[in-house]
């Protein structure tokens, strides 16, 4: 194993620094290097593409940091199969990179794309408005496999999309931020690439007339692939794309337009180069910062929504926000008008979020908003279970200890 | 835990009764024996009791009572399970959902309902299908068996390689654990922060809690669905049209694969005029019309360019019901073929489809025996029925051999021992085959999160039980590692 290295600023998780920083090229040297932390009872982070350091709380204490960012070949691609096993620290655009020639890709479409890493992908929740139709890397993955607290290796699920072996592992660390084990490859299902894809904006819509115009377009069995409103000063730009071939790409295309037509929501085709930059809009929506937030409500309480980006926004000046209405998520981000005042501004979001069913999660802070706003917000009911999972697979709470929700 | 003395019994029957009422409490020998077994009917054994409960407030009492007494609870919903899941264990509790089959709400505005665990899965789609929704997992049993035991299987069907399986449409669940705690996880909302719990509950085969609320995701009704029938030589022009097809950047709502056999057996089933001596594909595509035009024709083009000798369409719906009844038959239907037979489940890669058939073929040969494929091609999910004859002496043992065979070869491949049927009594042994001692290791340590003292279905899906807290031997690598013969992948 090569031996690590001293951890300088640049590796800290939110300004916690690490004494030692592992760079492990590959499984075996990642189970050593967890394995010396164990041995040690080092308290160990792992970090990937770092686009989602932000997301939680500083660590409350930090030894080590393994880097995955030497780990990143693709282990094993079957076209035919339309399934690919990753390292943990390749980023998704060299997967799609080596997917491209097989005319396939991994239907994920998350902000970073250069870096954000197919780990980080699984346990930190990374998707884009593609999530629509293809779901989040949930819905993708088909195994992983990881190393425990304890150094100890284990495997889940498998290389075939359909297998119910055994408890879910995989799916268990969708979401889990490195807290559970350090994921060393993914396998996920692939999907080829469509043939044909159009995009069309409406753009300047109410709220009220978003969640109307994908009401009626599910009501009219349109089935789009992507579908994202981009906060546009109080009202919402919408972008719907389908995906698919010629015939069924086009006939979708007319029918949502003359539905819209009937809404009274204007809009239509764009050419490719708008299309892109529109969608490159909306992501870059999700790249501001300093500060970010997501927010989640059940789908129908559009307006609850966009009313707390709005709330968030009013403390964010100059800020961006978007909106996907068929998966009830929303992104905030921008420079605070004040550590106070975006701090209030995302509690009294997330206090009419939760009213509704919904919540709101902190994506990235300034030290300064971070002491004033908890990340996650009030403690789920299910707190205790997840503390005896926590303990069952990390007894001694070494792994991106405090980073977690309730402290976990 | 040891069995419950007679009196211990009947005064945990009381105690039950007190709960849920005297009618909803078994403890006569002759009322528990069909609870003996599941679907899975050549392993029985006699549960100590078995309980009804109506509510979740019924449900946890029942789960405190059967705690304090010292007797393990096995959950059942329909008992439709093929792997032995809700098969009773010595001394046990049995815990019925089937009284809990209210539909508690439908929210098409959010495309969710919220049901109990006995709810027919059919009768979910049916409480919205006039309004153009529909709940999309659709295992075949999906008329008889709950939205609990599909929940505990993670169970699939023939739509499942497009829309995905249970683990896909579940949103939220309520779930009483071993201390009769109620616990709500997941939510309409998505992602709630904290662990994905509802990860691990499906598919967990009865082994964390009982779930007794259920809110799942609805889909808005496709346009339009389109069917064709294409008739190959072999099942190796079949596999390979399967594979083409979804290469060619189509995804069927549902592919199904045949062999000769099970051609046969529907055939006397149903008295459809099937040719015999060929393998049959059956493919829908469903969508909004356009794409699903395009999308037929184009499959239709691929499966003749891979050998298909005729490609046929249903004229109406009534035709495209019959040709699903000839698939949908096939499984009982092979019961007219055969005196008794052994139904299978494995997954393998798509791509392996042609070549494992031909091994089963040969291994089948080997064993003297017969073996009819019926499956869900697109997700390579095999369903192999192993046929037999009982009366003649050592055929049962030989076919249950061949089924062993038949699940080693599909491990072999990179797949898997179950795609829908699940773990349960069964096939516990072969766990230990397909994952490494780790593996199981971890998920058990996941099992003790929640079931710290093995309450629930104690037995099942693991090779070897242990204790929570039982520290397991030192780690090793799996001996076939070791000696370089295999990857686990
Ligand atoms: C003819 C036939 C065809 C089939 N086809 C398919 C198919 O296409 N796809 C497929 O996936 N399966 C199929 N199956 C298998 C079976 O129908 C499914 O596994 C189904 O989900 C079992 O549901 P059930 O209500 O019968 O559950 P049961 O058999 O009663 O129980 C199954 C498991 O679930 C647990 N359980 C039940 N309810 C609860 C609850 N409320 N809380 C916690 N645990 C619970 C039990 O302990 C047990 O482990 C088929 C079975 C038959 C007989």
């Amino acid at each position: 194993m090569s031996a690590p290295r001293p951890g300088s600023g640049a590796d800290g998780i939110l300004g916690v620094e690490p004494r030692l920083v592992f760079e492990p090229a590959g499984e075996a040297e990642a189970r050593e290097a967890m394995q010396a932390c164990a041995r040690d009872r080092l308290r160990v982070a792992f970090v990937g593409g770092g686009t989602d350091l932000g997301l939680g709380n500083p660590p409350s204490g930090l030894d080590a940091v393994i880097r995955t960012g030497r780990m990143a070949r693709v282990l094993e691609h079957a076209p035919h199969d339309q399934i690919v096993r990753v390292e943990a620290g390749i980023t998704l655009s060299a997967l799609q990179a080596a997917l491209l020639p097989h005319r396939q890709r991994l239907a994920l479409d998350p902000p970073f794309p250069a870096r954000a890493t197919a780990g980080g992908l699984l346990c930190a929740n990374g998707f884009g408005p593609l999530r629509t139709a293809r779901g989040s890397a949930r819905d993708l993955v088909i195994g992983a496999t990881f190393i425990r607290a304890d150094g100890v290796l284990a495997h889940g699920g498998g290389k075939v999309v359909k297998n119910v072996a055994g408890f879910d592992l995989p799916r268990l660390l969708f979401g889990s931020l490195g807290t559970l084990g350090l994921v060393t490859s993914v396998n996920f299902r692939l999907h080829p690439l469509p043939e044909e894809e159009a995009t069309l904006a409406f753009p300047g819509l109410s709220p009220a007339a978003v969640r109307g115009l994908v009401g009626d377009m599910r009501q009219a069995q349109l089935e789009p692939a992507a579908v994202a409103a981009i906060w546009a000063g109080g009202s919402l730009d919408l972008l719907v794309r389908f995906e698919g071939f010629g015939p069924g790409v086009s006939g979708q295309v007319e029918r949502l337009l003359a539905v819209a037509g009937k809404a009274r929501a204007s809009g239509g085709r764009l050419a490719p180069p708008q299309a892109a930059a529109a969608w490159a809009r909306q992501q870059t929506a999700r790249e501001v910062g300093p500060f970010r937030a997501r927010l989640a409500i059940p789908p129908a309480s559009l307006e609850v929504g966009t009313r707390a980006l709005g709330t968030l926004l009013a403390a964010l000046p100059g800020g961006a926000a978007v909106w996907y209405p068929t998966l009830g998520l929303g992104f905030a981000g921008g420079a605070p008008s004040g550590a106070e005042a975006v701090a209030t501004a995302a509690g009294d979001a997330r206090g009419a979020l939760a009213t509704s069913g919904g919540w709101l999660a902190v994506n990235d802070a300034p030290p300064e908003v971070r002491a004033r706003l908890d990340a996650w917000g009030p403690a789920p009911a299910t707190l205790a279970l997840q503390r005896r999972l926590k303990a069952q697979l990390d007894p001694e709470g070494r792994l991106a200890p405090g980073r977690f929700v309730g402290g976990i | 835990m040891g069995p419950l003395t007679e009196a211990a019994r009947g005064a945990l029957a009381a105690r039950m009764a007190d709960v849920v009422g005297r009618a909803h409490v078994v403890s006569e020998p002759s009322e528990l024996l069909v609870y003996e077994c599941d679907g899975l009917t050549h392993g029985r054994t006699r549960p100590a009791l078995v309980v009804l409960p109506g509510s979740t407030a019924e449900v946890a009492e029942v789960v405190k009572a059967a705690r304090a007494a010292g007797a393990p609870i096995v959950p059942r919903g329909a008992g439709t399970g093929l792997s032995g899941g809700a098969r009773p264990v010595p001394g046990c509790v049995v815990v019925s959902l089937a009284r809990m089959t209210r539909i508690l709400g439908v929210d098409l505005e959010n495309g969710t309902v919220r049901v109990e665990p006995g709810v027919i899965n059919l009768d979910v789609t049916r409480a919205v299908a006039g309004a153009g929704w529909y709940y999309a997992p659709d295992p075949s049993s999906q008329g008889v068996c709950t939205i609990g035991g599909n929940v505990a299987e993670n169970s699939g069907g023939a739509h499942c390689l497009k829309y995905g399986f249970t683990t896909n449409h579940v949103l939220a669940a309520r779930l009483v654990l071993d201390d009769g705690l109620v616990l709500d996880v997941g939510g309409t909302a998505a992602d709630a922060p904290g662990y994905d719990l509802l990860a691990p509950l499906v598919g967990s085969e009865g082994m964390l809690g009982i779930v007794t609320e259920v809110t799942l995701r609805l889909l808005r009704k496709p346009e339009t669905t389109r069917t064709f029938l294409a008739i190959f030589p072999s099942s190796d022009e079949a596999g390979d049209a399967v594979s083409q097809i979804i290469a060619a950047g189509i995804l069927p709502a549902a592919i199904e694969m045949m062999d000769s056999l099970a051609i046969q057996a529907a055939k006397a089933a149903t008295g459809l005029d099937w040719p015999e001596d060929c393998a049959l594909l059956l493919m829908d595509a469903d969508g909004p019309a356009p794409e699903v035009e395009h999308v037929h024709r184009r499959a239709s083009e691929i499966a003749r360019a891979c050998g298909a000798r005729a490609v046929q369409v249903p004229r109406d719906e009534a035709e495209r019901q019959l040709m699903w009844k000839g698939r949908k038959s096939a499984f009982a239907a092979v019961g007219r073929i055969s005196p008794n037979y052994l139904v299978e489940d494995g997954v393998i890669p798509r791509s392996e489809i042609a070549s494992v058939l031909r091994e089963i073929g040969r291994l089948a040969a080997e064993a003297g025996l017969r073996v009819a494929n019926v499956f869900h091609a697109g997700d390579g999910n095999l369903h192999p029925l192993v046929l037999y004859d009982a009366r003649n002496p050592g055929e049962e043992e030989r076919a249950a051999h061949l089924g062993g065979d038949i699940l080693r070869l599909c491990i072999r491949v990179g797949g898997s021992i179950t795609g829908e049927h699940g773990v349960g009594a069964e096939k516990a042994a072969y766990m230990a085959e397909q994952f490494t001692p780790e593996d199981l290791d971890t998920m058990m340590k996941v099992r003790c999160a929640f079931d710290g003292g093995a309450l629930f279905n104690p037995g099942k899906v693991f090779p070897t039980p242990r204790l929570c807290g039982e520290k397991p031997g030192p780690y090793e690598p799996h001996p076939v590692e070791r000696a370089g013969l295999a990857e686990r992948w």
